[in-house]
C-alpha cells in the first residue's frame, strides 16, 4: 500500500489518535479512585492544619479526622471539633485572587467572633510575593485573632491589632483579594451558623 | 466568582510587564534564543507569536468551557491544545498566503516554529488552570504575546551591542552571556510592579 | 550535530551528557523547566518525567517511523510526546498529588520542550529502537544534571532546605530573589559560563 497517499495518512492519523485516546481513558479511570481519595486526604489535612491540630503521617490524619463531625448546612459542609471545651467550626472557602482561585480552610471558634486559623490549600499567586500567603508566619498572623466588627482587615505595614493582619509587602493584591475571600467566608459562616447556641 | 480577582488593564499591564510570559514564567525561551540574534526576523517572529497566542488562547478557551469540560475530557487537554495550536498556525499560514502575499514572505517562515513554542501552549494551560473568563482569556493572551514580542525585541538589541565587545570572557560569550543579560531584564520587568499595585 | 555523532552506547552517553549536553551547547528545552527548579524534589520528579518521555518517545518513534506518512510526520511526533505526558500527568495526579499541585502547567509543558522533539527528528527518525530508547534516557539526563545543580543553589539560599529539608542554621535569612525568576537565570548562565569554559580548556590540551 502506498505510505504517502491521502487514505493511508488520513487512516493512519485516525489510528494512532485512536488507540492513544483509548490507552488515556482507560489510564484515567483507573486512577480516577485514587486520585478523589487524595483529594479527601489534602482536604483533610487541610481542616486538620486550620483547626491547629498536628499529625505526623496521611495515616493519623485519617484517624484523627474520626473525631471530627462533619454536617451538611444548605449545600455547604462544615467540619465541627472540640478543642480544650470549645467548639471550633471550619469550612472550606474558594475565590479568586490576583492570577487564580485561592482555595483554603477557615476555621473559627463557636462564637463566630474568632477566626481560629486558616489553611492554604491551593493558588496560582506569584512565587516569593502573593505566593507568600502558604508561609507559616503569614498564616500564623490569624490563629487566635478576635474578629470584633466580623470582617479581617489587611493593613500595610504591619500594625495588627484585633480584626487586622498585616499585607505582605509587594503583594497588595493578593492581600486585598485574601481579604475579600475571607470576609466573605465569614459571612457565609454567619448565614449558616448565626442562629445556633455557642 | 471565582475568575480571577484583577482589573482588566492590570491583567493587561501585568501579563506584558511585570508577570512577562518569558521572563516570569520562562516560556518560548527556544525560538528566543535562537532567533533574537537579529532584530528584523525578532520582529517577524514576535508579531506572529501574538497573532497566534490570542487567536488559539480563544479558541482553547471555547474549547474547553464547551467541549472538555461538559463531556469530563479535562485529561485530554495536553492533545487538545496541542492539535488546535497546530491546526490554527496551519489555518493562519493560509489566511496570511491569501490575504497578503507580502505578509506572507514576512511571517511565513516562523509559523511552523511557533506551533511547538512553549509560550503558546503556556498560555493555553495557564488559562485553564487559572480559571480566567473569556474577556480575561483575551485581555491576557494578547498581553503575553505583545509582553513576548518587547522581551525578544529589546533582546536583540542588547546583544546587537554586547556581540560586538571584546572584553567577555571566552566562556561566558554567546548563550552564557544571553541568559545573564535576560536574568537583568527580568529583574528590571519586576520593577514595574511598583507603578500598578498588580501583585 | 547527531549527523557526525557516534552510534554507540558508550559514545552516545559522553555525547549526551556532555559534549553535546542540550542544555550547555544547544541551549534547549528550558522553557518548560526553568520555571520549576526553585526546588530540588520538584526539578527531580519534573526531571524523571522529561527522562521517562524522552526515551519512551524516541522508542515509539523509532519503531513505527517506516509507517508514518511524511505529511503528519511532525503532527505523529507530537501525538506521540503528548500521549507519554498525559500519561506522567495522569499518574503524577494519581500518587504524588503534592508535586503534581507544585507543577501545575509545567508537567504539560513538557511537550513542548525541545529536547524531546529534537531527539525524535534528529535521532530517533534515523536509528533503531535500542539505541534511541538510550539515546533519550542519556540526553534527557544531561539536562536533568545541569537543572539539579540550579535547583540545589537556589533551593538552598532560597529556602535554606535541600530537598525540603532544613539544612541551614536559623540565623540564616533565606533570600528571596532566588525564589524568583531572575535568578535561575542567572544560574544557568554562570553554569554554561563553567561548563563552556572547561570545555574550551579540554580543546585547548587536546
Amino acid at each position: 500500500m502506498n505510505k504517502q497517499s491521502l487514505v493511508y495518512t488520513i487512516v493512519f492519523t485516525f489510528a494512532v489518535c485512536f488507540v492513544f485516546v483509548a490507552i488515556l481513558a482507560v489510564a484515567n479511570d483507573l486512577t480516577a479512585e485514587q486520585v478523589r481519595q487524595n483529594q479527601i486526604v489534602a482536604q483533610q489535612r487541610a481542616v486538620l492544619n486550620a483547626m491547629g491540630i498536628s499529625y505526623q503521617s496521611d495515616e493519623e490524619v485519617l484517624s484523627l479526622f474520626e473525631d471530627v463531625e462533619q454536617e451538611e448546612i444548605d449545600g455547604t459542609i462544615v467540619y465541627i471539633t472540640e478543642k480544650d471545651g470549645n467548639r471550633i467550626y471550619a469550612m472550606s472557602f474558594r475565590g479568586g485572587g490576583v492570577w487564580g482561585p485561592i482555595v483554603g480552610i477557615l476555621a473559627m471558634d463557636s462564637s463566630l467572633e474568632n477566626i481560629f486559623g486558616i489553611e492554604i490549600i491551593s493558588h496560582e499567586e506569584t512565587p516569593g510575593l502573593g505566593g507568600r500567603i502558604t508561609e507559616e508566619q503569614w498564616k500564623e498572623q490569624f490563629r487566635d485573632r478576635p474578629v470584633p466588627d466580623g470582617s479581617i482587615d489587611v493593613v500595610r505595614g504591619g500594625s495588627t491589632g484585633d480584626g487586622q493582619v498585616a499585607a505582605i509587602s509587594g503583594a497588595t493584591g493578593t492581600s486585598n483579594s485574601m481579604e475579600r475571600i475571607l470576609n466573605n467566608a465569614m459571612e457565609r459562616f454567619r448565614e449558616l451558623l448565626g442562629g445556633r447556641d455557642a | 466568582m471565582n475568575a480571577p480577582d484583577i482589573g482588566l488593564f492590570s491583567l493587561f499591564f501585568a501579563s506584558i510587564f511585570t508577570s512577562n510570559i518569558l521572563l516570569a514564567n520562562f516560556l518560548g525561551m527556544c525560538s528566543f534564543i535562537a532567533i533574537s540574534k537579529d532584530l528584523k526576523s525578532s520582529n517577524g517572529l514576535g508579531l506572529a507569536v501574538t497573532v497566534v497566542l490570542t487567536v488559539t488562547g480563544a479558541a482553547n478557551w471555547l474549547i474547553l468551557h464547551y467541549i472538555l469540560i461538559p463531556y469530563d475530557l479535562i485529561y485530554l487537554r495536553f492533545i487538545i491544545f496541542i492539535l488546535v495550536i497546530a491546526a490554527m498556525v496551519q489555518i493562519l499560514e493560509m489566511v496570511i498566503d491569501r490575504v497578503s502575499q507580502k505578509l506572507y514572505i514576512t511571517l511565513g517562515i516562523f509559523l511552523p516554529l511557533i506551533t511547538v513554542n512553549c509560550a503558546i501552549l503556556g498560555v493555553s494551560l495557564f488559562i485553564e488552570i487559572r480559571e480566567y473568563n473569556f474577556v480575561q482569556t483575551v485581555i491576557y493572551s494578547l498581553g503575553s504575546g505583545l509582553g513576548w514580542w518587547l522581551a525578544i525585541v529589546a533582546l536583540a538589541a542588547i546583544r546587537n551591542k554586547t556581540e560586538k565587545t571584546k572584553t567577555v570572557p571566552a566562556g561566558l560569550q554567546g548563550s552564557g552571556l544571553t541568559m545573564i543579560t535576560i536574568g537583568l531584564m527580568a529583574l528590571a520587568f519586576i520593577g514595574f510592579s511598583g507603578m500598578l499595585s498588580v501583585q | 550535530m547527531s549527523d557526525t555523532a557516534p552510534k554507540t552506547v558508550g559514545g552516545i552517553l559522553t555525547d549526551n551528557l556532555w559534549h553535546s549536553n542540550p542544555i550547555f551547547m544547544q541551549v534547549l528545552g528550558i522553557c518548560s523547566a526553568l520555571a520549576v527548579t526553585n526546588l530540588l524534589t520538584n526539578t527531580f520528579i519534573m526531571s524523571v518525567g522529561v527522562i521517562f518521555t524522552t526515551m519512551m518517545s524516541n522508542f515509539t518513534v523509532s519503531i513505527i517511523k517506516g509507517l508514518i506518512p511524511r505529511k503528519v510526520r511532525m503532527m505523529v511526533q507530537v501525538l506521540i510526546i503528548a500521549f507519554y505526558v498525559i500519561i506522567v500527568d495522569i499518574v503524577l495526579r494519581a500518587y504524588m498529588p503534592d508535586i503534581h499541585e507544585a507543577l501545575g502547567p509545567y508537567v504539560g509543558l513538557i511537550i513542548t520542550n525541545c529536547i524531546i522533539m529534537g531527539r525524535a527528528e534528529a535521532f530517533a527518525q534515523s536509528n533503531g529502537p535500542g539505541l534511541s530508547l538510550w539515546d533519550g534516557i542519556t540526553s534527557a539526563s544531561g539536562y536533568m544534571g545541569v537543572l539539579l545543580v540550579i535547583a540545589f543553589f537556589r533551593e538552598i539560599l532560597a529556602f535554606g532546605s535541600l530537598f525540603g529539608f532544613r539544612i541551614m542554621p536559623n540565623w540564616f535569612e533565606p533570600w528571596i530573589i532566588m525564589a524568583m525568576p531572575p535568578s535561575a537565570f542567572f544560574f544557568l548562565g554562570i553554569i554554561i559560563w563553567i561548563g563552556k569554559t572547561i570545555m574550551n580548556h579540554e580543546e585547548a590540551a587536546a
